[in-house]
């Protein structure tokens, strides 16, 4: 429970992300039983709605990212030769709000009027519209995803960069590193973006914000552009850890180099990533956006294509050059690749915007989506799961079942989504439907698909527990990898078992020589020095069950239990939040230093410094988001209050000039203790504390003085003003607070002469953090102020 | 050195703001005035970057943190207020 070494999260995120996996999937069974013959009443709409939308919700974001994180989790590290994660107990607190927003959102079943039922995509404003305290719980439970992910991303990138053994460079990092580097820069920049979504719309259930609820503009297009900017990218997210196993399990199982190694990470990080935040716009077609917008985006969606045919035809050319042995994960490899291709070559149809029109509504995007979603990430997860049973268990699973799993995984995956391209002329989003055409026979195979897929699954799960606990020994390195997390175990367990399983012939560019798999081994072997601390911490998860609590009490406000939640989980979170400041502060919790490794092209960044880039890189887009947002609504809202009419602006110049005079001591703080003088390092902290304060002072006296002034949500003349203006400034005004809160700390630090001319990272890191705050306010006041 | 760069920062933040402010009660065309006062904003926004987060002082490589997320905002942006036709 306290565990926040790599492997034990990265099996805590395998099998968390596996229960919600067969939770999403039992949803996907009842839907397919309810379809399965026409006019059926097995469930009704109120039931059937909350099954597809919480099916979509689960699968994607409790079961279909988590599980590629907790592959990453275990073997990046080792892949790399690092000893943990950059920041362990990010990582811990990353699965536990991973796993607090899960239970928030599968608790939505629970309470009075059920889960939310608006769809995976959550239109608007149907679902600010949908009733009860159920979808509200979704919806915070997914901004807790999303803050994990984000967070988790800030690790796995900072590790990538910084953690690589010696000798790891960057041309013999494995494929499933690379590709999961390129997830998480996807990551970093998509999430935030649902972040805002999410909770503007939260606000608008809970608080009575009107972002999508207004009349005055048409929000549903704003909600649309925030959620497909996040939603196209997820599709990669979800895919290209798959293929990084595809890419690193076909090597093993040719006999031969993967053809085109640089061909596919060029094309993956010059075109895949950042095309993919360049072509959302493709699930609009229908909204009426202009037609030289849809236009671009067609051209921008077929382009995507491009590398993925790249992709393709390397892994096809590497089958054909190499001599292929069919063991189970090149099967599920294979089978991911095939999948793919038929579900690529359906998502071209819908780059036209001609055709969209007609397949938009249909079960055949349903089929497209899940030829990309389920067959090529699945399998691919899949082949990396039998890949990698012999490293996690120490045994050999059952080779014939494996394969038998993949025949009827393969059969059962095409019966029940190939119908669905038939079946283009049936609109998606229904219940039941009447016997037209062959919808009722189509639906019936389909039905019999599913139940033939997921019963396939059964004998996974059988295999993998019974090679878990009595499997026979597998050998070091079964499969012969030259990778790092093959061959450092080889040389940790059995020196010479890794000579008998040579790596394949043919000079690979992955091939490592001894000296790094030895020095990963070693550090894998004896990852603390004698002495240290335990690899333990319990704030992580006392701070996510705060965080639990009180986003609960939020979700189902007003009344007593909703207050005692509150409560409770506020308390919760601020005795976490000290304790862990009182950890730090007393040592108790350390890591022993890395040793020096690869870290080009970042060499001479400090490792914490660069966190602190990687983590504001993600706030640029939350804070994008959200003043895109306003953006967007000052520009389609006729009626927005004239500046200088609501806000004093004499004040507000008055505020701006203190937070930019902070900005100044904060920095002359940082040039004090450069020069090691720990007197003035005190006074200018203080005075920026000072100055923080008198900003939030102010901000407060505003906050009051417009409510007077009926400056309100509940005033229809402003509703829609207001609620941007204490959304957005409430949000800046958050960071601020926590920004003087950890001030307290470093100035706890400070007068206790901790940091010194040599050591003084932590007050570095923070002088970025407030600058970036003060940037923010530089948009934020003319904004809200001048324009 | 580093301190007399720090307080011009300032004194040009100062500057800026105040600058802002006056444009506005001049009374300018809207367009005028929102591209003045962006160019404003974001001209403080790169002197903090630079100067108070020494990103001047950084390799190429950490530029791109930066770099990066704005490509992508400034494609969300523009393609959203191009959304509404």
């Amino acid at each position: 429970m306290y565990t926040t070494n790599h492997k034990d999260v990265g099996l805590l995120y395998f099998f968390t992300s596996c229960y919600f996996g067969i939770v999403g999937a039992v949803l996907a069974l009842l839907m397919r039983v309810q379809l399965s013959v026409p006019n059926n009443n097995f469930l009704n709409a109120f039931y059937y709605n909350q099954a597809v939308t919480m099916h979509g919700l689960i699968m994607i974001f409790w079961f279909l990212s988590p599980i590629a994180i907790g592959l990453a989790n275990y073997f990046v590290p080792l892949q790399i030769g690092a000893k943990d994660l950059a920041f362990p107990r990010l990582n811990a607190l990353s699965y536990w709000l991973y796993l607090a927003g899960g239970v928030l959102a599968v608790s939505s079943f629970f309470v009075p009027g059920g889960s939310a039922s608006a769809g995976w995509t959550t239109y608007q404003p149907l679902a600010v519209l949908t009733a009860g305290s159920g979808p509200t719980l979704t919806y915070l439970g997914l901004v807790l995803l999303a803050v994990s992910i984000t967070l988790g991303s800030v690790n796995f990138l900072t590790t990538i960069i910084w953690l690589r053994g010696p000798g790891v460079t960057l041309s013999k990092v494995p494929m499933f590193t690379w590709f999961f580097l390129f997830t998480i820069i996807a990551m970093l920049y998509a999430f935030p973006t649902i972040i805002a979504a999410f909770v503007l719309a939260s606000t608008d259930r809970i608080l009575g914000t009107v972002f999508f609820t207004t009349q005055a503009i048409q929000p549903s297009i704003l909600w649309d552009n925030l959620f497909w900017f996040f939603g196209h990218p997820e599709v990669y997210i979800v895919l290209l850890p798959a293929f990084g196993i595809i890419a690193n399990v076909i090597p093993q199982f040719t006999g031969r180099p993967l053809a085109a190694r640089n061909a596919i990470l060029v094309a993956t990080a010059l075109v895949v990533i950042p095309l993919s935040f360049g072509v959302w716009m493709h699930h609009m077609f229908l909204t009426g956006i202009p037609v030289a917008l849809q236009g671009a985006f067609s051209i921008a969606t077929i382009a995507i294509s491009i590398p993925f045919d790249v992709i393709t035809l390397a892994f096809v050319e590497s089958l054909i050059r190499g001599r292929v042995k069919f063991a189970t994960p090149m099967l599920f490899s294979l089978g991911g690749v095939v999948l793919f291709i038929i579900g690529g070559i359906t998502g071209v149809f819908l780059s036209s915007p001609v055709l969209d029109r007609v397949f938009r509504g249909s079960y055949f995007v349903v089929s497209h989506f899940h030829y990309v979603m389920v067959g090529a990430a699945i399998f691919g997860i899949i082949a990396g799961i039998y890949y990698w049973l012999p490293r996690m268990t120490g045994h050999m699973y059952n080779e014939k079942l494996g394969q038998l799993h993949f025949v009827i995984s393969f059969i059962g995956f095409n019966i029940l989504y190939f119908p669905m391209n038939l079946l283009y002329d049936m609109p998606r989003r229904i219940f039941t439907y009447q016997n037209v055409g062959n919808w009722a026979m189509l639906n019936g195979i389909a039905s019999i698909g599913a139940f033939i897929f997921a019963g396939a699954q059964i004998l996974l799960a059988w295999n993998v527990l019974h090679t878990w606990f009595r499997g026979p020994q597998a050998p070091p390195n079964p499969w012969g990898s030259p990778d790092l997390e093959w061959t450092s175990h080889a040389e940790g367990m059995s020196p010479a078992a890794n000579t008998s399983s040579p790596a394949p012939a043919g000079g690979w560019i992955g091939q490592l020589s001894s000296a790094p798999a030895a020095a990963a081994a070693s550090a894998e072997a004896t990852p603390y020095a004698a002495g240290e601390h335990a690899h333990l911490s319990s704030r992580p998860l006392q701070l996510s069950v705060g965080i639990m609590l009180f986003l609960a009490g939020a979700a189902t406000w007003p009344g007593i239990t909703a207050l005692g939640l509150l409560v409770v989980g506020g308390l919760v979170v601020i005795y976490a939040f000290w304790e862990w400041a009182k950890d730090d502060m007393h040592g108790r919790f350390t890591m022993p230093d890395e040793a020096e490794g690869e870290r080009w092209p970042f060499g001479g960044v400090p490792k914490l410094k660069l966190g602190m880039w990687v983590f504001l890189s993600s706030e640029v887009v939350l804070f994008g988001s959200f003043l895109g947002a306003l953006i967007f609504i000052r520009a389609a809202s006729p009626n927005w209050p004239p500046a200088g009419s609501i806000h004093d602006i004499p004040l507000g110049t008055v505020n701006t000039l203190v937070l930019v005079t902070s900005g100044l001591t904060m920095f002359l703080a940082i040039q004090a203790i450069r020069q090691g003088d720990q007197r003035r390092l005190l006074g200018w902290l203080g005075t920026t504390f000072a100055l923080g304060s008198v900003f939030m002072g102010i901000k407060v006296s505003e906050w009051i003085t417009l409510g007077t002034n009926h400056f309100v949500l509940t005033n229809p003349t402003y509703s829609l003003a207001a609620s941007a203006y204490y959304i957005i400034v409430g949000l800046h005004g958050a960071h601020v607070t926590a920004g003087l809160i950890f001030m307290i700390y470093l100035m706890k630090k400070t007068s206790s002469g901790f940091y010194t001319k040599e050591n003084h990272e932590a007050i570095e890191n923070f002088g970025l953090y407030w600058a970036f705050v003060d940037i923010v306010w530089c948009f934020v006041f003319p904004l809200f102020y001048l324009l | 050195m580093r301190t007399l760069v720090g307080v011009g920062v300032w004194v040009y933040m100062v500057v800026a703001v105040l600058t802002e402010v006056l444009l506005y009660y001049q009374h300018l065309a809207y367009p005028v005035l929102v591209s003045v006062v962006s160019i404003l904003a974001t001209s403080q926004g790169v002197a903090i970057v630079l100067f108070y987060m020494q990103m001047k002082d950084e390799p190429a490589s950490v530029k791109l943190f930066a770099i990066i997320p704005l490509m992508f905002l400034s494609a969300l942006l523009v393609a959203e207020l191009a959304s509404l036709g």
